[in-house]
């Protein structure tokens, strides 16, 4: 069996003179979970529309198990939208049979699919309810029951745990999970909250005007873009932040330095051990450390490091 | 089959959704209550005509006998006391009153019309009377000098743009020609001591009602109308359902799924028909209760049940074809109700527009109006529940009603399904 699922070849979508997605190449492995990770409005939905057939291309190509995703058999996928996507007046068991009737999923079969997504969606007690009264959190649950009624091969989560209570958050990482580990399906999930990427996805595309930066494990990101820890620190007259920059840039053992939110992040490899040295740099300067930590490197760092600072919306 | 998932889906949301529902039912019933209200009594032709009358008239002295007269009191008894032919209803309800208090009547619409009567009536009567008496006795040579040449004129006085003038107006001119002609013929009589020739004896006339129409209102054409408008709403709550669903997303859902266009809009279909079917009972109870004459019995309600379907199924292609071009919700409600309004008053559900034949087909004149499925759906609905019609009078209605239905519902998922159904470009 091929180890790839999807691939998409050379995908560019434009709306007008708007270049939404450029070029975009990947490929995603069966049995993974992937991770499309991107500012607001950097291409993430219109490239996954394009790759589960929902949206034509302007050109390019998109193969799901060496098929053009157009003649793939429906119910190949299961999508969980952003948006709720969900019936006011009919109650989660008659939602989730509807779909299943509608994938031609047989009925005895379905019975007992549905009692089982309820259970682990932790929405049985309000099996009989109308969606109208659930909670936003109940609604969430659903939105993704519904996509997986049907048992597909693959499963796109686009932005799951938007609006999500931790609590609710938890429940839904952990299905996510089991539906890699215990069920064997492909999960293509989207996100701009870089926790979830981190803990969830064995791979990440950062994607952002449309175009794919890069493509890799979490941690082999994390270790692109620097190793090591973070030092964040606040000086009290910040208009000679630019000036630290670069005078520590310059420095041998500092890996980077760059503005973020007025403060100044310098990562660096062991970095509690460079702190004299920095420290030293400052005094220099004659600058006076306001406030000061160290953490390790997150994928935001990284995130950030690759789309920036600037507002999107 | 997936239409029937579809079709129980769609009636758990249609019932479920109770403010919707209760506006779906109400509104045209809502219309019905108020012109059964505004034309419940009218046209109907046992109904006595209010007249206002006012009579300046002097009196007369009668020639021969001496006698003091008032012809305009006469005439103003007799307006009292005609009756209907077989019938014990008065012809009009007689209001005697001054010329601007009857003007003023005449604007308020609480008269339909008013007759005046000149001061010099009488003189002019007697002057009649006169002239006919001379008549036998004379040469041949009648002059105009041998009688009092006395002339007056009647004014009959009202709105002319008001239909409640017209059948007044009329009337009463007939009861004023009899009136007249009675007066001469008993003048003609006394003098030449025999009954005569009387004309009337030669030409009859005689006014007859359409069988069956007799006892029509104007509210007994106009509520299959109220049906048909209320079908024709159906568009509106259509077209907002299905963008619904597309603004939603949950067609995208539907859409990734195995189900066809046929499943969606087919199975769409039953409980929105269902819905037109009970608008047709609902609106029919409420229409007997203030008043409509409904005819026929029980088969003219499966026939008109019927025939609410197919309009029913023609409001849903309507709908299917706004709710492939709406943006959204609040979008496809105001086009829905821009369309089927104006439709309404095209097919003729308030009143007859102008005649616009285009063609004829089957030596029956099609009219442009004809183009319209409903237009078709409101004659047979008339045919059957006002006229008591069955099916073979409104077979061809039907006919038509059904083809162009289907025409329309072929147009509606054909734009629906390339518009919504497939992956977007």
């Amino acid at each position: 069996m091929n180890n790839v699922i999807i691939e998409a070849q050379n995908l560019n979508k434009s709306f007008g003179d708007f270049q939404a997605v450029e070029n975009l190449n990947l490929k995603i492995n069966r049995g993974e979970v992937f991770g499309f990770l991107g500012p607001n409005g950097a291409g993430k939905t219109t490239s996954i529309n394009m790759m589960v057939g929902l949206l034509h291309p302007t050109s390019g190509q998109v193969f799901i198990d060496g098929n053009e995703v157009q003649q793939i058999e429906k119910g190949t996928i299961g999508i969980c939208p952003q948006e709720l996507v969900l019936w006011d007046y009919l109650t989660c068991r008659e939602s989730l049979m509807l779909m299943g009737e509608m994938y031609e999923v047989p009925g005895d079969k379905l019975k007992i699919k549905v009692d089982k997504l309820l259970d682990g969606l932790f929405l049985t007690e309000k099996a009989n309810t109308v969606v109208s009264q659930l909670s936003g959190g109940m609604k969430r649950r659903l939105n993704l029951a519904l996509a997986l009624v049907h048992e597909p091969e693959i499963v796109v989560l686009d932005e799951p745990s938007e609006g999500l209570d931790p609590q609710s958050r938890r429940v839904l990482w952990n299905y996510i999970r089991s539906l890699r580990d215990d069920d064997g399906k492909t999960v293509i999930l989207t996100t701009h909250l870089m926790d979830e990427a981190d803990r969830l996805s064995d791979r990440i595309a950062i994607i952002d005007h449309g175009k794919l930066l890069r493509l890799d494990t979490p941690s082999n990101l994390k270790k692109e873009t620097g190793e090591g820890d973070v030092i964040e620190m606040k000086i009290s007259n910040p208009e000679k932040n630019q000036e630290i920059i670069s005078a520590v840039g310059k420095m041998e053992e500092v890996e980077s330095v760059l503005e973020v939110d007025g403060q100044i992040n310098i990562r660096a490899l062991d970095a509690v051990s460079k702190l004299p040295m920095i420290m030293d740099e400052l005094e220099h300067l004659r600058v006076r450390v306001v406030d000061l930590s160290v953490r390790q490197n997150t994928l935001e760092d990284v995130f950030i490091d690759l789309t920036g600072t600037g507002l999107r919306e | 089959m997936k239409f029937i998932s579809i079709a129980k889906k769609d009636f758990k949301e249609l019932i479920r959704d109770c403010r919707g529902l209760v506006m779906i039912l109400l509104f045209p019933m809502f219309f019905m209550l108020v012109f059964g209200f505004a034309f419940g009594g009218m046209g109907q032709s046992n109904q006595p005509h209010n007249l206002a009358v006012v009579n300046y008239d002097e009196g007369a002295t009668m020639p021969i006998t001496g006698e003091k007269v008032n012809f305009g009191n006469n005439l103003t008894k007799i307006l009292e006391d005609s009756e209907y032919e077989d019938s014990d209803i008065h012809l009009f309800n007689v209001t005697l009153t001054t010329e601007s208090d009857a003007d003023k009547k005449l604007k308020g619409r609480d008269v339909d019309a008013a007759l005046i009567i000149p001061e010099n009536y009488s003189q002019s009567m007697i002057a009649l009377i006169t002239s006919i008496m001379q008549q036998p006795i004379s040469t041949g040579t009648l002059t105009s000098q041998e009688s009092p040449n006395t002339t007056s004129t009647l004014i009959i006085r009202g709105d002319t743009g008001y239909v409640g003038f017209g059948t007044s107006q009329g009337i009463l001119t007939g009861v004023l020609e009899q009136y007249q002609d009675t007066l001469v013929t008993q003048t003609r009589n006394a003098v030449t001591g025999s009954s005569g020739v009387e004309t009337k004896q030669y030409i009859q006339r005689k006014v007859e009602a359409v069988s069956g129409t007799g006892s029509f209102t104007t509210f007994d054409m106009l509520a299959p109308g109220m049906m048909v408008f209320a079908i024709l709403l159906l568009t509106t709550t259509v077209a907002t359902a299905l963008t619904r669903e597309v603004e939603k997303g949950t067609l995208t859902r539907l859409k990734l799924s195995n189900m066809t266009s046929f499943d969606l809009l087919f199975g769409g279909l039953l409980p929105w028909s269902l819905i037109a079917a009970v608008q047709v009972v609902i609106l029919l109870i409420v229409a007997v209760l203030i008043g409509f004459h409904w005819q026929g019995g029980l088969n003219t309600l499966i026939l008109a049940l019927f025939v609410g379907i197919i309009g029913g199924i023609s409001s849903i292609s309507l709908g299917m074809i706004i709710a492939a071009f709406a943006r959204n919700e609040s979008q496809a409600g105001n086009l829905g109700t821009l369309i089927s309004v104006p439709t309404s008053f095209l097919v003729g559900a308030f009143f007859q527009l102008p005649q616009v034949v285009i063609a004829n087909v089957w030596g029956q004149p099609f009219q442009i109006y004809d183009l319209l499925p409903w237009t078709h759906i409101l004659n047979a609905l008339r045919s059957t529940l006002t006229f008591g019609g069955g099916w073979d009078t409104i077979a061809y209605n039907v006919g038509w009603a059904a083809l162009l239905t289907v025409v329309l519902f072929i147009i509606g998922v054909v734009l629906f399904s390339r518009n919504r159904l497939r992956a977007e470009n």
